[in-house]
């Protein structure tokens, strides 16, 4: 029998959704086939350091103090791969001769970061410059679906619906919100009255930092919230009778692109922020990580499938989620999110996320040809494989004929 | 002879093979909603509540684990080979089946399986040995002297399956008492015994042996389950070991 692939899934991180990144990635560890692969937890903590340990499968155990647990081993990634291309982690335990250093190998690293320091791109690159496989999307399709605004002016260029934006930067330190300067920006980018408004992060998905604004004083304060978590805020009308609709695409073994079923997040309160996302029907403060087997993104009460929608929306949610992961080369289970205005029927295509929650897998199980998520880390593991030996095997530089020192 | 009587089942998926869910002891059939989803395109699967738990009535009291299993062959009269899933409780009455029965199975899947007595330590024996006579010193004195010390007893020792078993408290009793090595050496068809590492009830060690007893069998850890989340948590490392042991079965 083979020997097993060791695949590391990296979770946590310094990200504001670093919580539910945990979830994400024990979900993934959880649907891996056993009799292929061997899962490797590694845990990224809120300072940026790199832990490994049995104790990190147990959701009782977060949130963890790192340091002071003693059953974690603490992990530094080698950048520089040795000549047998096998990439490796090394691990340090304090021994009785001085420090010991280990070596921990593994085949492929499957990030399950959320938000900055992970699904941006920062990760992949690192990760592309090392020779180290990974799965999910390159750089370039992490980094461009980051930022909302790079992803709305390009998705707008081949013609699919998004909502006018206002883009503003945090003012330089020592200086204030100009209310004037505001006024006159939102007059020139919106038709009539603006308000409401709806103020996010541009770079964060999770909708955190996310604030609605009914005049300019609550659009201040939103705006300051904002701003303490990007430099770069967008601000966007705010859709009545909001509806949301996502959808997650991927690429199938013979290269087409599928979509799953469709999801409509239900809720309470009129704006989806982060406790309402993932906290739903939980009790404010209580304890969010349980040991069930619903939770994060997958527990998030849902209607899959929503029967509402008409022929001519569910085509354009399908085909410009499938378009978007063409044109940006994305990889892995991108989740694809609308806004539609349940009363007009209009629908506008929102953001995208390349590293989705629980990598969406309750939207793939529910789809026309479901695929369990045993199946989907299958195609997420061996599309990682493909792409990366894409890759690496291009950078010879013979094969360029740049050859220098013959 | 009991009365044929249909026990209550959730039926999913459709197709000719037939998978047929034994919880274990305390649950009932929701307990394998989770993990029998994952097999709604490979057939017809049956989720059971066994006599006495969920919507099932009780088979006479004190029934043991064969009994059930007899039962359990009245509700699969078609005579055509099933697939038996086991957990824990669930899983001594599979075993039952397949070695009464072996026209009915096609294969069994023990998860975290009972059925063989624990290793103890000789400190547990101990232990165990003096709180026996307690409870019996309990019971004698109560009917000597109308003392309430029984339930005092009970109350401080009893196993929380034990204080919660009512009417099922004699079926309980048998199934812990029981050694079903024998039954296991009989059974002929493929089986696939399945364990978490972090299994304190039903430890690994137990489908190690039960490895040993079976003829054609597979023994597989999961690493980081317990007793229960390996049904949940676990549902799809089940799943895939599962599927790819019943290929096997296929093309022997």
């Amino acid at each position: 029998m083979a020997k097993k692939k060791v695949i590391a899934v990296v979770f946590g991180g310094r990200s504001v959704e670093h919580d539910v990144s945990v979830l994400t990635g024990l979900q993934f560890l959880e649907a891996l086939d056993p009799g292929k692969y061997e899962g490797l937890p590694v845990y990224i903590d809120p300072l940026g350091q790199w832990w490994t340990g049995d104790a990190l499968a147990n959701r009782k155990q977060y949130p963890i103090d790192t340091s002071a647990n003693k059953n974690l081993t603490q992990l530094t990634l080698d950048l520089a791969t040795p000549a047998n291309g096998q990439p490796r982690f090394f691990a340090f335990q304090k021994g009785l001769m001085g420090e010991k250093r280990t070596e921990i190998t593994f085949d492929l690293i499957v990030p399950a970061i959320h938000g900055s320091n992970g699904e941006d791109g920062t990760l992949q690159g690192l990760l592309e410059f090392a020779s180290i496989p990974f799965s999910g999307c390159r750089p370039l399709g992490a980094a461009a679906t980051m930022d909302k605004v790079f992803t709305k002016r390009n998705v707008r260029t081949s013609g699919i619906n998004v909502l006018p934006e206002l883009v503003l930067s945090r003012p330089p330190q020592g200086t204030f919100l100009n209310p004037e300067t505001i006024e006159a920006n939102l007059k020139a980018t919106f038709d009539g009255d603006p308000y409401p408004l709806i103020v996010k992060p541009c770079n964060l998905g999770s909708s955190v930092g996310v604030g609605k604004a009914d005049n300019m004083d609550s659009l201040i304060a939103a705006l300051m919230a904002a701003f303490r978590l990007d430099y770069e805020v967008i601000i966007e009308p705010f859709v009545t009778n909001l509806t949301e609709y996502n959808v997650a695409v991927r690429r199938d073994a013979d290269g087409g692109i599928v979509s799953s079923a469709i999801e409509r997040p239900l809720r309470n309160a009129e704006l989806l922020d982060f406790k309402n996302k993932y906290l739903a029907g939980g009790i404010p403060g209580g304890p969010k990580l349980d040991t069930g087997p619903s939770e994060g993104m997958a527990s998030l009460n849902r209607t899959l499938n929503p029967d509402e929608l008409s022929n001519e929306q569910e085509h354009f949610i399908r085909s410009s989620a499938e378009t978007v992961f063409d044109m940006l080369s994305l990889a892995g289970s991108v989740r694809v999110d609308f806004l539609a205005n349940s009363e007009t029927g209009e629908v506008w295509l929102n953001e995208v996320n390349t590293i989705p929650g629980s990598f969406a897998y309750f939207l793939w199980e529910a789809a026309a040809k479901p695929l369990s998520f045993l199946a989907l880390t299958e195609t997420i593991i061996s599309e990682g494989f493909e792409l990366s030996a894409r890759r690496l095997g291009a950078t010879d530089t013979k094969s360029g004929g740049a050859t220098i020192f013959a | 002879m009991t009365q044929h009587s249909n026990w209550h089942s959730d039926i999913s998926g459709s197709g000719d093979a037939s998978y047929i869910w034994l919880h274990g002891w305390g649950y009932n059939r929701k307990g394998f909603e989770r993990i029998a989803a994952l097999f709604q395109k490979d057939g017809t699967n049956t989720l059971y509540d066994l006599p006495g738990f969920g919507d099932t009535p009780m088979l006479p009291e004190g029934a043991n684990t064969e009994e059930y299993a007899v039962a359990l062959a009245e509700q699969l009269s078609d005579n055509k080979p099933h697939v038996i899933i086991g957990h824990s409780y669930g899983a001594r009455v599979a075993v039952q089946l397949a070695s009464k029965y072996p026209q009915k199975v096609k294969a069994i899947i023990l998860i975290s399986g009972a059925g063989l007595p624990r290793r103890r330590s000789i400190a547990f024996k101990i232990k165990a040995f003096s709180l026996k006579v307690l409870g019996r010193l309990a019971r004698i004195s109560d009917s000597l002297f109308c003392t309430t010390y029984r339930d005092a007893y009970i109350a401080r020792f009893g196993s929380s399956d034990y204080k919660n078993a009512g009417p099922l408290r004699g079926t309980l009793i048998s199934a812990v008492n029981e050694n079903l090595a024998g039954t296991a050496r009989q059974i002929k068809c493929p089986t696939l015994l399945l364990y978490g590492t972090n299994d304190v009830d039903t430890p690994p060690e137990i489908g190690r042996r039960y490895e040993q007893l079976i003829a054609v069998s597979r023994f597989t850890e999961l690493k980081g389950y317990d007793h229960h989340d390996i049904l949940t948590r676990g549902a799809y490392q089940c799943e895939a070991l599962i599927k790819s042991f019943l290929k096997d079965v296929e093309n022997d």
